[in-house]
């Protein structure tokens, strides 16, 4: 599925979703935002989406010696007695500040079902709409204040593009992503050079005057999700200028590298300085059923050096206190390597990182088997992942909304966030 | 002199492993066989007997990638990117080299009077070794460290010529540099570009690259080993090929490409001692073996190879085949069934 986010389609499918949510009845007066203390927190959520499935034996857990280990290398990190394959060197310098997490079980095999589940830390159901992690963060700790996007998502590549869920589900169109696709900045953001700023803003006006005039004596969310999709179109153009790298120092460019991976990191860099409390980078595709090894040491070079790279710009600026940043994928890798010299698609024991905001920097959770093919300690799923980084930001997981009179807490009832990698 | 026929080789028997065998040397004035393992051992075998016993030789911490017979010593090249010399007797250690280079040893080779061992790195060079001493002879440095998109680049092979006087390395981009052996100097690039796919829209990343080179007998000829242009760079799904070249002209002869039923990486290219034929192995979750005609110029027997085949080596008479690979130790014969039926008949009389 390829989405163009320019501002006419946002206005368009802020409208469809308005009604849809319409029609499953949230209850926006029991809907409430957490507070507005957390908002002004300033805490923002960075996912770093490794579409198709990178390995956790060339990542965050390596088996030196086994023949499910690979050919590569685990190579010691800042903290004593922990090891990550050498394909991170720069990572491994700065693990102080970073969690590891090795014991998901996830047990969705499949790309698409796989990226649904860590997109929306649950199963589908057939009669609700869930929204995914981004659409309740923004809702979360957005700030109406602010001029910027709340859920910007980019994913550049066409493979597996469909399985990135951006949706906002009950909650509403006002929280649906700006997704990113063929480009890094948002098409048609700008005002045509045809009409003057005073000109837009007095249509405006006269379609805010139309609106209210028939919104009078109805009550509709759907209505209510319209009039504010609209009233954010010149916020959201304001903010052009932060998907424009044009005027970023030449020097912080050369930092991060020439990629599409490393570029779109430092705009989401700029995203999360400017306040954009969630943004996703997908770095697809890691679906390395041939070649696993060559494919990893292309990709995993890379995110060695975008991701330490970003943190270190986010720690530099102050921001990393107040930002999280997740490494996330719909599975992990098996540990037996095909005759391709491939590992094929395996969600019973693999690996996520967690850093930054809310985060007992330096800590590794759980472990799988001397081969990597179970876990063996401290086995988690999608839900406790999804309650873990809620919680890390500051947001209650078990906080509800309703849908009607339903409630719907943000994760499955009876999960709970992983305490040890928490500050 | 036996004249080997390409419609006479046939599968003898196979045995199993838990392993990925990746190289193997033999010597055809002993018949000793070593091969590398995924387990970072060297073992020695023999393929002859039915059920062959491995005999390991520990020392590297990972896949051994490099493995030749200089006579004297067997060495071997590690993704830990150390080179290790070791007693043929006693399989013990002789020498070590801790970093030989700086990144992941691929191959090794050997001059044809065994008195240097050449090896290729993803440090993008290649070392010429003292085989007697270990000590480093010369680097040959200038295939480049990072692709224009920005990834690793990766040093798969290398072949010295017949006749001593040239060397052959190739790389990831599907760049092959010629150099002269005594003074080191490059001598010339050719490139066999569709065995590199660099896929910019879909998935971002590459696959491919050349993995196998060889000179013909009379070393006026290169023959390159990779695969063909991928749609989906998950997968190995494109059929093997081989690219020949005139050395002299750096014309290109010849393209071999296997059929649809034969995907994967050419993972070894071996000339008849004729020059007219060579044989071609590898795979994808399959493995196979391909004959192809130098004169005619066209593959002309395909069969399925019992694994991904990683190396073959032939004996000089070209009456055997060996070949290690996934999970896998397989043995051939070009010998026709009934000349093997009647010596087992005379053996047994």
């Amino acid at each position: 599925m390829s989405v163009n986010t320019d501002r006419r389609r946002f206005l368009g499918g802020a409208a469809a979703a308005g009604v849809a949510a319409s029609s499953m009845n949230l209850d926006v007066l029991k809907a409430e935002s957490l507070s507005n203390e957390l908002k002004k927190s300033g805490k923002r959520v960075l996912l770093l989406w490794l579409a198709g499935g990178a390995s956790q034996l060339e990542t965050w857990d390596p088996k030196p010696g086994r023949l499910t280990g690979g050919p590569y290398q685990a190579i010691q990190t800042s903290l004593p007695g922990v090891q990550i394959s050498e394909l991170m060197p720069k990572m491994a310098t700065r693990l102080h500040n970073t969690a590891i997490i090795r014991s998901l079980n996830t047990q969705i095999g499949d790309h698409g079902g796989g990226a649904r589940l860590m997109h929306l830390g649950r199963r589908d159901e057939p009669n609700l709409k869930y929204p995914d992690m981004g659409s309740v963060l923004a809702r979360e700790l957005g700030r109406p204040d602010l001029q910027v996007p709340d859920y910007v998502s980019f994913y550049t590549a066409t493979e597996g593009r469909g399985n990135a869920v951006g949706q906002p589900g009950f909650l509403g169109a006002r929280y649906a992503p700006m997704f990113l696709t063929t480009d890094n900045k948002p098409a048609n953001l700008s005002r045509l050079e045809d009409i003057t700023d005073l000109d837009h803003k007095e249509r405006a006006d006269l379609r805010d005057l139309l609106s209210n005039r028939f919104a009078k004596g109805r009550v509709s969310e759907s209505l209510g999700s319209h009039n504010v999709a609209y009233g954010r179109v010149r916020g959201l153009m304001s903010s052009e200028k932060l998907f424009d790298l044009s005027d970023e120092p030449q020097k912080v460019k050369d930092r991060y590298g020439k990629s599409l991976f490393a570029q779109q990191a430092l705009v989401a860099r700029r995203l999360i300085e400017a306040g954009t409390p969630f943004v996703k980078v997908a770095r697809a595709w890691w679906d390395s059923h041939g070649q696993n090894f060559e494919t990893h040491l292309e990709l995993v070079t890379e995110l060695d050096h975008v991701m330490s790279t970003l943190l270190e710009d986010l720690e530099e600026r102050g921001l990393l206190e107040d930002t999280l940043v997740v490494t996330l994928a719909e599975f992990g890798r098996t540990p037996t390597i095909n005759a391709s010299l491939g590992r094929d698609h395996f969600a019973r024991a693999w690996s996520a990182s967690l850093t930054g905001c809310g985060i007992k920097g330096g800590t590794v959770f759980g472990a799988t088997d001397e081969d990597g093919q179970h876990v063996k300690d401290n086995e988690i799923g999608a839900a406790e992942m999804f309650a873990t980084i809620y919680k890390a930001v500051g947001i209650d997981p078990h906080h509800e909304y309703f849908v009607g009179s339903r409630p719907i807490p943000l994760v499955d009832p009876g999960t709970h966030a992983v305490a040890e990698v928490l500050a | 002199m036996f004249q080997a026929d390409p419609n006479n080789f046939r599968e003898l028997r196979t045995t199993n492993r838990p392993d990925i065998i990746l190289r193997m040397t033999r010597n055809d004035d002993t018949g000793e066989v070593f091969v590398g393992s995924s387990d970072a051992k060297v073992y020695q075998v023999d393929p002859m007997v039915e059920q062959p016993e491995f005999l390991a030789m520990e020392g590297h911490t990972s896949y051994v990638m490099g493995l030749v017979d200089t006579g004297q010593y067997i060495v071997s090249g590690s993704y830990d990117k150390s080179l290790i010399w070791w007693n043929k007797e006693t399989k013990q250690q002789v020498r070590r080299i801790e970093m030989a280079h700086d990144r992941w040893i691929r191959n090794l080779t050997t001059t044809p009077d065994n008195k240097f061992v050449l090896s290729v790195a993803d440090d993008m060079v290649c070392k010429i070794w003292d085989a007697e001493t270990g000590d480093l002879v010369r680097t040959l440095d200038s295939h480049i460290k990072v692709t224009e998109h920005g990834f690793p680049n990766m040093l798969y092979a290398v072949a010295v010529s017949p006749d001593g006087k040239l060397i052959a390395t190739v790389d990831r981009i599907a760049k092959i540099k010629l150099w002269d052996f005594e003074t080191g100097k490059e001598l010339k690039e050719l490139e066999a570009p569709k065995c590199y796919t660099w896929d910019p829209k879909a998935r971002i990343h590459s696959i491919g690259g050349i993995r196998s080179v060889t000179f013909s007998p009379d070393s006026t000829k290169i023959a390159v080993g990779g695969i063909g242009q991928i749609g989906n760079v998950d997968h190995l799904a494109a059929a093997g090929r081989v690219e020949l070249f005139e050395v002299a002209s750096g014309e290109k002869i010849h393209m071999f490409e296997g059929d649809d039923k034969h995907k994967g990486l050419v993972e070894q290219i071996i000339f008849h001692p004729s020059g007219k034929w060579l044989i071609a192995v590898g795979g994808d979750h399959g493995g196979w073996v391909q004959f192809l005609d130098v004169e005619k110029k066209e593959v002309v027997k395909q069969l399925k190879a019992p694994m991904h085949v990683h190396q073959m080596v032939v004996t000089a008479d070209f009456k055997m085949a060996f070949g290690v690979g996934h999970n896998r130790l397989a043995v051939w014969s070009f010998e026709p069934e009934e000349l093997m039926e009647e010596k087992t008949e005379e053996a047994g009389s």
